[in-house]
């Protein structure tokens, strides 16, 4: 998967309206993002790449770079 | 808001999306919901009874799709169409449903995922779908199940149709709660019974004096669509804004004896 697409998918998954995300978008300081954003990003991730992240794991990101990190940079296409 | 003022239980400037719509509660809840106001999108798979019920409604930005539920990819198509044409969706009805009197020997474990996949995935999937910010009225919204007594009591002979009305009851709870964010409230509607093609046809397998005893359990006998669809207008409304996460039993007394 590329990673515009997860982005894409990411900003629909997570039904962000205002703002368009990018990689340097921090998620956390976003007004949409609570405890079912957590539970809609683990969904997301495991539907994509059949991995699954934990919410320790996620309360350590910051924007959708840290994210795309945790999942691991080699798992993009791009 | 002047409608709650001056008519709580009013649907007008309200889009309903009704499955089912094309016989039993399902048709009477959607036909009643133009009455008041709103305007409808019917669903149902039988194409020529669908356009007799939209024959019936009045003036309003109503329409139809004739849909197989079990095939989850046609929905979201047919919710973008509306939006897109008509504007957000304020209220949900999953009235679609099917009904088996099985000995449980002769149940197997396809016939579970037949049942499960009309009563319960499809409505679940449809209300996942509409509840979407760009398909959800933002002031929120009202999704209705229509599930059954039977989805609380037993009986035998229907483990699967139980169950999956059972799950509709819990399973709209968790949706309230999930969806309370969104004002989007979350309810089911459990009749006894009530006189429709689907229990016409329960009856063809029952002696008279079967027939007999089920009507004698209801103390003020078997229900018309109307009486639920009178329900769901409520649930649906303005008047029922507190109220979510609920079962409402509507039975002629069944329940209470």
């Amino acid at each position: 998967m590329k990673k515009q697409e997860f982005i894409e998918g990411l900003q629909e998954a997570l039904e962000i309206e205002k703002i368009k995300l990018d990689e340097n978008t921090n998620l956390i300081e976003l007004d949409e993002y609570d405890s079912l954003s957590v539970m809609a990003i683990i969904a997301f991730v495991d539907n994509n790449f059949s991995k699954k992240l934990t919410g320790i794991e996620l309360a350590s990101i910051t924007t959708v770079q840290s994210l795309l990190k945790l999942i691991g940079l080699e798992n993009f296409s791009d | 808001m002047k409608i709650i003022e001056d008519y709580p239980f009013s649907l007008s400037g309200k889009k309903i999306l009704v499955t089912g719509a094309s016989s039993g509660i399902g048709k009477s809840a959607a036909i009643w919901c133009n009455k008041m106001g709103a305007d409808v999108i019917l669903i149902a798979r039988d194409q020529k009874r669908l356009k007799e019920t939209y024959d019936i409604l009045k003036v309003g930005n109503n329409t139809y799709y004739s849909l197989d539920l079990k095939t989850y990819e046609v929905i979201e198509p047919a919710v973008y169409e509306y939006v897109e044409k008509y504007g957000k969706i304020d209220g949900f009805i999953h009235a679609a449903g099917v009904e088996e009197t099985i000995p449980m020997q002769l149940m197997s474990p396809k016939r579970y995922e037949e049942l499960f996949s009309i009563n319960v995935i499809s409505g679940f999937e449809i209300a996942r779908i509409i509840s979407k910010k760009k398909y959800i009225n933002p002031d929120g919204g009202s999704f209705i199940f229509i599930s059954s007594i039977m989805g609380t009591l037993g009986q035998s002979g229907k483990i699967g149709y139980c169950s999956s009305k059972g799950a509709l009851i819990s399973g709209a709870k968790a949706m309230a709660l999930e969806l309370a964010v969104k004002k989007i409230r979350v309810n089911t509607i459990s009749p006894a019974i009530v006189e429709t093609e689907l229990t016409r046809r329960m009856f063809t397998s029952l002696t008279e004096e079967a027939i007999k005893a089920i009507s004698e359990m209801h103390p003020l006998g078997f229900g018309k669509p109307d009486d639920i669809a009178f329900a769901a207008i409520y649930l649906l409304s303005d008047a029922a804004k507190w109220v979510t996460g609920s079962n409402l039993i509507i039975d002629g007394g069944y329940c209470a004896k």
